[in-house]
């Protein structure tokens, strides 16, 4: 079942609070071995890393929170399109159809592909388990000396 | 190996997100985390550039990218001094900042960054500045209090305005105008604005273009606001202009313009006081005074341009702005005058050329033009960063998008211009008297007035309100004195 996202009205409320620093849905991590498997993949095809994450959590905030370098710009308000991922093509046809203001953004996403989503629009279902999350090709990745770069 | 010392000129979304990405790239706690210094320099006294005098009001989830930008200004290796206008002419200087020769700047750096944006509005020939031709950008200017302080627009005396040009900024000024103040009121929007929107006696804006729908710069999403707006109706258009060509496959956003275009607005024609217009294949030629604007009518040719198809009209208007793109300031050092803009090669400063001055880049509208959206100017940021560290860490970077610095020719008279080694702590002495006297602003200010504004904002119910230079200096000027 397609868990309802935020509404406008809630995220206009979350910004006028005035709180510091929200990050778009912290998550909690499930047991191991009890979550559902998403695989997040760069822009090559090679896996970064699976992760196992619970029912509603939305790909940004599983991204954030395994240090996946995904951005959102508007903490996933919809309003850009810093967070476009490729999904699998099987698990993308499970997904409720984007809304007109996410299709407006993805839009102007770049390496537009036909299974493109925003991740913060993707909340995790049970039936999504092993879905595919492929960073677009402009996604960079990069270190010095080996170091992985840290989220501030 | 000698530290980076980067001074970065200019401190919007392009700014912060280089910043961002170095100090991320070298964590504070890595081997190399002492060899990075990032100051930030702005002509204006606020920081984050087009976010905070760009942005139209009711996008406040736009502004949601400050969060990150002041993470990056709490890692003890950034600086910011806002006030300080950097390589420029005195033509061009901003109220109240202060000049800064880049002599001045380049002995304390070892780096240097251009992330100066597109600032200049490009105007139209037949249209020059008068008191019924005004640019969009004061308009813009106007509803977000920007230090160049323009004057308000006489919208209680006039009902009908004109908007040259049909990218996302004509858009945005259409909406602010067509929205009713009791919508607009709860977000970002200064009192002063308000009471001008308020006594507003605008019934139709025109919004003028030469080219067809296909062609059109604004994006759906700001079309969307548009034929959504709850006080206006959108003129119907001629259901010709509206045809997919038979030649040519679409665009994906080409397909969903025409779509919305073909739906209309959500107010039906008639229902409403207000109204606009999308007023495509239309090209100035003059205006006859007061303000009767002569249109010449215009087709596309094989190569999709503007031609005449040889009719003219006129459209009676009160107000004309226009909003025809952006360019660089021409009084900057490496400004290309047949660009625009700064000339670049991945990030790095070249000459006609193509040599490169060691150790001098360009990002963001400075590099690119003034086009795209903020997930590319993010994009081309982290570029940018990463083309800096490849560059400083020769054959110690792996990454896997960027393509290895190629070995280049540099130029010979210019690389001298950056010390190889700086103090670490450094900054010009104009900077150091100008934050003494309080005229330079540093980011731990900003945040203080930022926080100031937003809890002025509360007091009256709405997202915040904005602060002007003699506010904000009065503000910490008091609170210096009670700390003291």
């Amino acid at each position: 079942m397609p868990i309802p996202r935020p509404c406008r009205a809630e995220l206009l409320r979350r910004h006028f609070s005035g709180s510091a620093v929200t990050r778009h849905g912290d998550v909690t991590r499930p047991e191991p071995g009890t979550g559902i498997k998403l695989n997040f993949k760069d822009a090559k095809g090679q896996l970064i890393k699976t992760i196992e994450a619970n029912e509603g959590d939305d790909i940004l905030s599983l991204a954030h929170e395994h240090d996946i370098d995904l951005e959102g710009a508007c903490e996933g308000s919809v309003a850009c399109s810093t967070c476009h991922v490729i999904i699998s093509p099987e698990h993308y046809d499970l997904l409720p159809e984007p809304e007109d203001d996410e299709n407006d953004m993805l839009d102007m996403a770049f390496g537009l592909t036909d299974t493109s989503r925003l991740g913060c629009q993707v909340r995790l279902t049970r039936d999504l388990d092993g879905i595919t999350a492929t960073l677009p090709a402009a996604t960079r990745n990069m270190f010095v000396d080996g170091k992985k770069p840290t989220h501030h | 190996m000698p530290p980076i010392k980067l001074a970065i000129i200019g401190g919007g979304p392009s700014s912060f997100y280089v910043a961002s990405r170095l100090l991320s790239l070298l964590p504070r706690d890595g081997a190399q985390s002492s060899a990075l210094k990032v100051h930030v320099y702005d002509r204006l006294w606020a920081p984050h550039g087009l976010v905070r005098y760009g942005v139209a009001p009711d996008h406040p989830e736009v502004k949601n990218c400050t969060h990150k930008f002041d993470q990056a200004a709490q890692d003890p290796r950034f600086r910011f001094f806002g006030n300080v206008q950097v390589d420029t002419q005195s033509s061009s200087i901003v109220p109240n900042a202060m000049a800064l020769p880049l002599s001045s700047l380049l002995p304390h750096y070892t780096h240097l960054l251009f992330s100066t944006g597109g600032s200049v509005p490009i105007l139209h020939p037949a249209l020059p500045p008068s008191d019924h031709v005004v640019r969009a950008l004061s308009l813009v200017h106007w509803y977000t209090r920007h230090p160049s302080c323009p004057p308000a627009p006489p919208l209680d005396k006039i009902s009908h305005i004109t908007l040259i040009g049909q990218g996302n900024v004509s858009l945005d000024v259409a909406r602010m105008l067509l929205t009713s103040p009791s919508v607009l009121e709860k977000y970002d929007v200064p009192e002063s604005v308000l009471d001008v929107l308020r006594r507003s006696a605008v019934k139709h804006v025109s919004i003028v273009g030469r080219r067809g729908p296909l062609q059109a710069a604004f994006t759906v999403k700001e079309l969307r606001e548009m034929m959504n707006l709850g006080d206006a109706s959108m003129v119907p258009l001629d259901p010709a202009l509206l045809k997919p060509p038979s030649d040519a496959p679409l665009t994906r956003q080409q397909t969903r313009t025409l779509q919305l275009l073909q739906k209309g607005s959500a107010n039906k024609p008639g229902t409403t006081a207000k109204t606009w217009s999308l007023d495509f294949f239309r090209s100035p030629t003059g205006l006859v005074p007061p303000a009767q604007l002569m249109l010449t009518h215009t087709m596309l040719d094989s190569a999709a341009r503007a031609v005449p198809t040889g009719a003219t009209s006129r459209l009676d208007t009160d107000l004309v702005a226009t909003s025809l793109g952006y360019r660089s300031d021409p009084a900057q050092t490496f400004y290309d005058p047949a660009l625009g803009h700064l000339r670049t090669a991945s990030g790095r400063i070249i000459d006609a050329a193509g040599r490169v001055y060691r150790n001098v880049y360009a990002s963001g509208w400075a590099a690119m033009g003034a086009r795209g959206v903020l997930a590319s100017t993010m994009m081309d940021a982290y570029a940018v960063a990463d083309t800096i560290l490849a560059d400083h860490f020769p054959g110690r970077v792996e990454t896997m998008a960027v393509s290895p610095a190629a070995p280049h020719e540099f130029v010979e008279t210019q690389t001298h211009m950056l010390p190889e080694d700086a103090d670490l702590e450094s900054v010009p002495r104009e900077v150091a008297e100008g934050i003494e006297e309080g005229r330079v602003v540093e980011y731990g200010q900003w945040k203080a007035v930022d926080a100031e504004e937003v809890r002025r904002g509360e007091v009256r119910g709405k997202e915040r309100e904005r602060m002007d230079w003699n506010e904000a200096r009065a503000f910490l000027e008091a609170r210096t004195s009670k700390h003291a």
